[in-house]
């Protein structure tokens, strides 16, 4: 199904500002689309609101054009998945995932293809009938993932369900919710704060902050082409280079200095009307060139190194104590408390208006 | 003069043009005016007045008119031809169906009609597209329905066909699973047990297993229950009937709440700027709401009205009392009235009176907030709330006031109008002499208390003197004796932990007034303990006669009735404590004495602080063992008084007073001393209370 | 890596002693299995004197019960207790309570208070908690300072107006007998405190649960019916528990507002027995104390950890 927010607005009784404001999204039928942003940037609100827990302020919510603002939740056809798992402690698993029909008045026989259907994808078969106290945080996650398929429904909403798990789990249930997904096809809308599970999992990222949609796009386009600098910022880890400077005489010059970038033929178009204007120029960690000796280069004190195998993460500062991060393979030989020399490539250099935070290139 | 904006605006504070163009004309008059001085603001002055009394000249208001002669014409028309197209309708159609279509043949009739009038006004827009919305969704209100109407129908027929034969079959089957199922359930739990026997599994595997194979039984057998055809089918027809009810009820609220959407967003224009209707109908609930229009609303306030004029105010003013007056018998106290009436009926009923009264000063001014609000709004351009809106906010935020609403009944009934009554008691003078009849005597009571004069108040001082040792000696013992056991008891080299809780559970277990009695038996001077402490001493010692020797024996036997509680309470508390706090402090190498005195008190005192505060609340207010264990006495006329004995505590005491000597008013100021008493330490107790603190009040 | 407890341990040795019996011996005799320290002297001196003061405290608290049990039963009283070594054991004591005094219908009358006190309560109760947990209402606030408030005011402080009161109720009600007026008075004073314990409990259920509940269909009602309540079950026994027990316990207000022998609960009736001349008989007290402190015993030694545990988590209540 296809869950368009038109115009969405959100003011909480009592407050004076919008916490979300003219909200423009659209999420196209199968599209597994990841909310993204830093906490208390309302998209635990947008989710809310698509499940029919919040109220909607102002502006449409449509699936498959149906207007949706005022549905019961339960007749909206969507199922969530809660952070805590939210499963009904008194109840089996069983007659956790049941209940949603039950309270339909489903046949019961209707119910327990279903549940059993469920399980078996789930492979939950084994523990149909325990309470959700009897077992690991990993199953209650899968519980709640059958509660949300017994109905069957045309939207996944997932608030954060796997925050409550451990790195090592937490990986695996990323890679079965993929699985998951692929075999249903059923439209997903989840919410994470963890850029990680953003670019994995998505299909779409919709980057978030202070209620208002930065940037819509596949992981790649976020990657590689952020809208603007909390785009930039936000996504990638260890986080871009970000670099304030001005354009001089068609080359990138960094307030200190000690930076000096010519860009190429294609930037220089966009970088035209900033002559003389403050411009910051963000460089992904690993987009450096390691031992830059032609063309533009600088030179950085190297302070820790950090190896992770198959790359090395380098800590150091510029002569001014600018903090850099640059990342190389790992098996080229760094060591802390050196200086070297490093280059860009040219064309993964990303420029910004400084006053705007808007991308120029 | 009035003022009229140039916008109207909505709740969220979208503005819209408006469509009522005598009204505009004068706001961009107004709006000009505010902007220029002197000569010209006079003219334009002038030009507002002249528009304001020629309203019926304007071009647009009569436009208008005409606008409302055609609507009226057309409602008329419309009832008409929709009883036409009703008796066209099939006949066989449910009477749902028959009605669903004929409000999607007026909502067509509507749209054509009020289209042409959109650019009038924002009344016609609103039914315009109130009339294209229900045409989006009747149809398909229709369809469902008949759609599982003729589901039911199959379903309902086919029971029709259902054969007995397959029906035994299927219900000698039903018997041999269920055979063969209990045998395997008996099966699994047997070997499950056997599990447990031999160590492989423990208790709580074998209780949750146990649990688990019983629900999978449950279920199977349920599911093939359901393979008989009979059964099967009444579920299908359960089903259905469930459907048919919900799916159109479910539709016909989204077209309502989506009409309600379009309420929010198109404004409404009015020409009044005052809330005119709200102050002239203060006085009659309802009225107000029936001129806004909204009328289901208007029902219930006029209930409220009911209440007001049938109920609050002829009791308040004395009919359909049970004996009093209303509230003038609050100021009579049944003086002058016949033998049989009591001042205490009349004092009870007077507050009542009071109650009802607010109750119904409540009512209208919930009534009058609401037409303000109502016509308020209207006039700034947000349009009334309609039943449906109305309704669905009264479920949303109603609910927990309808929930409640028993608990306050009776709050203000069992404890409110009672504790009033005390209050006001206290200022009579209700005493042996004036039992049925007394009056007002304003704070004499409490002169007679504080100087400690006449019979009653003689011995308040000396009654409070020792309730305030009681209260402090006999819980502080309580709580020494009960925290020094649970101490002694979790240390971890005690054997036999389980039996000593166990016993020292029991002074709590055994309700108290048992052992209180049992006790005042042991001690009086034939009984088992005073013929021990008289052997022990070489000489006749009888507790009971010594107004000491009781006192003290009062609060050894609250030290053994108290004790018992804090043992738990400490035990609990104890349990909780994190080892590794000990450890720490072991290797950091705190003596026994210092780990008790720097992590086991802090932790528990801080635990059980609030708890330890009722405590000495319950003591100050320990009516049963005074009471009991030898009714306040020894008795000591010279001392104490008639009305006293020497243990008697303020409670004890007030029961004396009221229940047996009859001097309930002087009882009632005592009363008020207590509880404002208590209510201080336990003010003590919550104000750092968990509960207390987290809430955000 | 948590330590090796005790049970592990031993049945690895024992594995090993089944494989080795020599192994086995030398193990039992020279291992020093407990996780603790050895004792010095001193402690040990102090561990013994801890002894004897649980011991001692124990006698205190069972003799006295004791001689109740055995005063129950012994034979050779009348209308007295008379506690010495004289002792034959009658059940006569337990006749004359069944047959000469109206212990069942003390009995009788207790529990229809007990239970409808209870099953009163925890009506307003679990509304009242639920609605202050879930709900931020107009008037929240100050009704909870008011409820803070009202269950400070002890119950006694309207004993006065009870009795008018009942008066003007039953002749409206005709049917309203003085033990509904309790059981209004009992459930009524309970309301405020264990409004705040339960709203504490729901607190601390998650709201993710309702959230679920509602995409699940459930409306406000059934939210709480189906979901809340029997979460909070736990607490809800406790607070009904604890209402049951208050009738059996008090003494106070059957002995202000019952009048008629009849009527009282078992804590006026029994008082009888033992104050007023006419009805005199301590034996007989003993054996109907004894009948009624047995099952309310079992009941808290069996549910001791769940009363206390309300106890502390309400933490408001005494």
């Amino acid at each position: 199904m296809k869950v368009v927010l038109k115009n969405i607005g959100k003011k909480y009784e009592g407050r004076e500002e919008f916490t979300l404001k003219d909200i423009n999204l659209e999420v196209e039928d199968q599209e597994f689309c990841v909310i993204l942003g830093p906490s208390g940037c309302g998209k635990t609100t947008m989710l809310r609101m698509i499940a029919g827990l919040n109220s909607i302020t102002e502006g449409d919510l449509l699936f498959n054009d149906k207007r949706m603002n005022k549905v019961a939740p339960k007749d909206r056809d969507i199922a969530m998945v809660f952070q805590s798992y939210a499963l009904y402690p008194h109840m089996t698993v069983y007659e956790n995932m049941a209940f949603s029909l039950t309270m339909r008045k489903e046949r019961k026989s209707l119910i327990d293809e279903r549940v059993q259907e469920a399980a078996k994808v789930l492979q939950m078969e084994e523990n149909l009938y325990v309470k959700p106290s009897d077992i690991s945080g990993g199953q209650r996650q899968r519980v709640a993932l059958g509660r949300a398929m017994v109905r069957n429904p045309k939207v996944f909403l997932m608030d954060e369900p796997l925050s409550n798990l451990d790195a090592k789990l937490r990986e695996h249930m990323r890679v079965e919710l993929i699985r998951l997904h692929k075999q249903l096809g059923t439209t997903t809308i989840y919410v994470t704060h963890d850029q990680t599970e953003a670019m994995t999992m998505a299909s779409k990222i919709v980057l978030m902050d202070d209620g208002i949609i930065q940037q819509v796009g596949k992981p790649d386009d976020l990657y590689m082409r952020p809208k603007n600098l909390f785009v930039a910022a936000f996504i990638g880890s260890p986080s871009m280079n970000i670099i304030k400077g001005k354009i001089e005489q068609g080359r990138f010059v960094s307030d200190n200095r000690l930076m000096q970038i010519t860009p190429t033929e294609t930037h220089k178009e966009g970088l035209k009307a900033y002559e003389g204007k403050a411009v910051s120029a963000g460089i992904r960690p690993e987009r450096f060139e390691s031992g830059g000796e032609y063309g533009d280069t600088f030179n950085v004190n190297v302070e820790v190194v950090e190896m992770l195998g198959k790359e090395k993460i380098l800590y150091g500062k510029l002569d001014d104590g600018h903090e850099l991060i640059i990342s190389t393979p790992g098996h080229y030989k760094y060591e802390g408390g050196e200086r070297y020399s490093f280059g860009y490539e040219l064309e993964a250099i990303h420029y910004f208006d400084q006053e705007t935070g808007e991308r120029i290139n | 003069m009035r003022k009229y904006n140039r916008y109207l605006v909505d709740e969220i504070g979208n503005t819209y043009e408006r469509k009522n163009q005598y009204l505009l004309e004068i706001a961009l008059l107004q709006e000009e005016m505010e902007k220029v001085g002197g000569q010209e603001r006079k003219a334009l002055k002038e030009k507002v007045q002249e528009l304001l009394k020629n309203k019926g000249k304007h071009p647009y208001h009569q436009a208008y008119k005409a606008y409302e002669e055609e609507k009226s014409l057309f409602w008329k028309g419309l009832k008409k031809e929709s009883k036409a197209y009703e008796s066209t309708l099939e006949k066989d159609l449910s009477r749902n169906v028959r009605i669903f279509k004929v409000q999607d043949f007026k909502a067509r009739k509507k749209e054509i009609f009020f289209k042409n009038y959109i650019e009038l006004g924002y009344e016609a827009t609103y039914y315009y597209e109130e009339a294209k919305l229900e045409q989006k969704y009747y149809p398909e209100i229709i369809s469902t329905y008949t759609e599982y109407q003729k589901h039911l129908k199959e379903a309902k027929e086919q029971r029709q066909k259902l054969s007995a034969e397959e029906e035994a079959q299927a219900k000698e089957r039903f018997k041999e699973y269920k055979q063969e199922k209990k045998e395997e359930l008996k099966n699994s739990i047997e070997s499950l047990k056997k599990k447990r026997k031999e160590k492989l599994i423990s208790d709580k595997a074998l209780k949750n297993g146990k649990k688990e194979l019983k629900h999978r039984y449950k279920k199977a057998l349920t599911l093939k229950a359901l393979e008989a055809p009979k059964k099967a089918n009444q579920e299908l027809i359960q089903n259905l009937k469930h459907e048919l009810k919900e799916k159109p009820k479910q539709l016909k609220k989204t077209l309502n709440a989506d009409i309600a959407d379009k309420r929010r967003k198109i404004p409404i224009e009015v020409e009044k700027t005052k809330p005119v209707i709200a102050y002239s109908t203060i006085f009659l609930p309802g009225l107000g709401q029936l001129l806004n229009k909204q009328f289901v609303k208007a029902g219930l306030f006029l209930l409220a009205s009911f209440f007001i004029y049938f109920a609050a105010i002829p009791y308040a003013l004395g009919y359909g009392n049970y004996q009093g007056d209303g509230i003038s018998g609050l100021i009579t106290l049944a003086e002058g009235a016949p033998r049989v009436y009591t001042s205490m009926m009349f004092l009870i009923e007077g507050i009542l009176a009071i109650f009802l009264v607010l109750i119904a000063i409540g009512f209208l001014g919930i009534s009058l907030k609401d037409i303000k609000g109502v016509e308020e709004k209207s006039i700034r351009g947000i349009r009334p709330k309609n039943w449906f809106e109305t309704l669905e906010n009264i479920k949303q935020e109603g609910f927990p006031y309808v929930v409640s609403f028993p608990a306050l009944f009776v709050i203000i009934f069992i404890v409110v109008v009672p504790v009033i009554t005390t209050l006001m008691l206290s200022f009579t003078n209700m005493d042996p002499q004036h039992q049925s009849k007394f009056s007002w005597i304003g704070i004499d009571n409490y002169r007679t208390l504080i100087l400690g004069e006449g019979l009653a108040g003689s011995v308040f001082w000396q009654i409070l003197g020792w309730t305030l040792i009681w209260t402090f000696v006999a819980t502080t013992f309580a709580i020494l004796i009960g925290f020094l056991l649970a101490l002694i008891t979790n240390h971890e080299r005690i054997l036999g932990k389980k039996i000593f809780r166990t016993i020292y559970l029991l002074p709590w277990a055994v309700p108290a007034f048992i052992t209180i009695l049992f006790f005042s038996i042991m001690f009086s001077p034939n009984g088992a303990l005073t013929d021990i402490i008289s052997n022990v001493f070489g000489e006749r010692i009888i507790v009971k006669h010594s107004t000491n020797l009781t006192r003290l024996t009062l609060i050894g036997l609250q030290g053994w009735l108290g004790s018992a509680y804090i043992f738990l309470l400490t035990t609990g508390v104890l349990q909780a404590i994190p080892s590794d706090l000990y450890e720490a402090a072991e290797i950091d190498g705190a003596t026994i004495w210092q780990k008790t005195r720097r992590i086991t008190m802090p932790i528990v005192l801080f635990q059980t602080a609030p708890l330890l505060i009722t405590q000495y609340t319950f003591n100050f207010n320990n009516f049963s063992i005074i009471y009991l264990f030898h009714g306040g006495g020894p008795f000591n006329p010279t001392r104490y008084g008639n009305l006293a004995g020497g243990t008697d505590i303020l409670v004890s005491y007030i029961y004396k007073l009221t229940m047996v000597n009859q001097y309930q008013a002087i009882s009632a100021a005592i009363i008020l001393f207590v509880s404002l008493g208590v209510m201080f330490f336990a003010y003590l107790g919550f104000r750092n209370s968990k509960a207390f603190k987290e809430e955000r009040l | 890596m948590d330590r090796p407890n005790n049970g592990h341990r031993k049945t690895f040795l024992e594995k090993m002693g089944e494989k080795f019996p020599f192994f086995q011996r030398k193990n039992k005799s020279k291992l020093y299995l407990s996780d603790r320290q050895p004792l010095t002297l001193q402690g040990k001196i102090g561990l013994v004197i801890a002894h004897l003061v649980l011991i001692i405290w124990s006698v205190i608290i069972i003799w006295p019960l004791y001689q109740m049990v055995v005063s129950a039963f012994n034979g050779l009283q009348d209308g007295y207790l008379v506690l010495n070594r004289n002792f034959e054991f009658s059940l006569k004591h337990f006749e004359y309570l069944f047959n000469e005094t109206l212990y069942l219908a003390w009995v009788r009358n207790t529990i229809f208070i007990s239970v409808s006190t209870a099953l009163l309560t925890l009506l307003f109760v679990s509304f009242t908690g639920y609605a202050y947990s879930r709900y931020r209402f107009k008037g929240r606030k100050a009704s909870l300072m008011a409820i803070l408030l009202i269950q400070t005011i002890p119950v006694f402080a309207g004993i006065t107006a009870f009795f008018t009161m009942h008066s003007i109720l039953s002749s409206v009600l005709p049917y309203f007998t003085r033990q509904m007026m309790l059981i209004l008075i009992y459930s009524g004073g309970a309301i405020a405190a264990n409004t705040f314990i339960l709203k504490g409990y729901i607190d601390s259920i998650s709201t993710e649960l309702d959230d679920a509940a509602k995409i699940d269909g459930c409306s406000n009602m059934q939210i709480y019916r189906l979901i809340i309540m029997p979460v909070a079950k736990p607490m809800l026994m406790i607070i009904g528990l604890w209402s049951f027990i208050g009738p059996f316990m008090d003494f106070l207000m059957p002995r202000v507002l019952l009048t008629s022998p009849r009527s009282y609960t078992l804590a006026a009736g029994l008082f009888t027995l033992v104050n007023d001349f006419r009805t005199m008989n301590q034996p007989a007290f003993a054996a109907g104390g004894l009948l009624t402190a047995i099952p309310i015993v079992l009941l808290f030694v069996s549910l001791q950890g769940q009363l206390v545990s309300g106890l502390s988590k309400g933490s408001v209540k005494g």
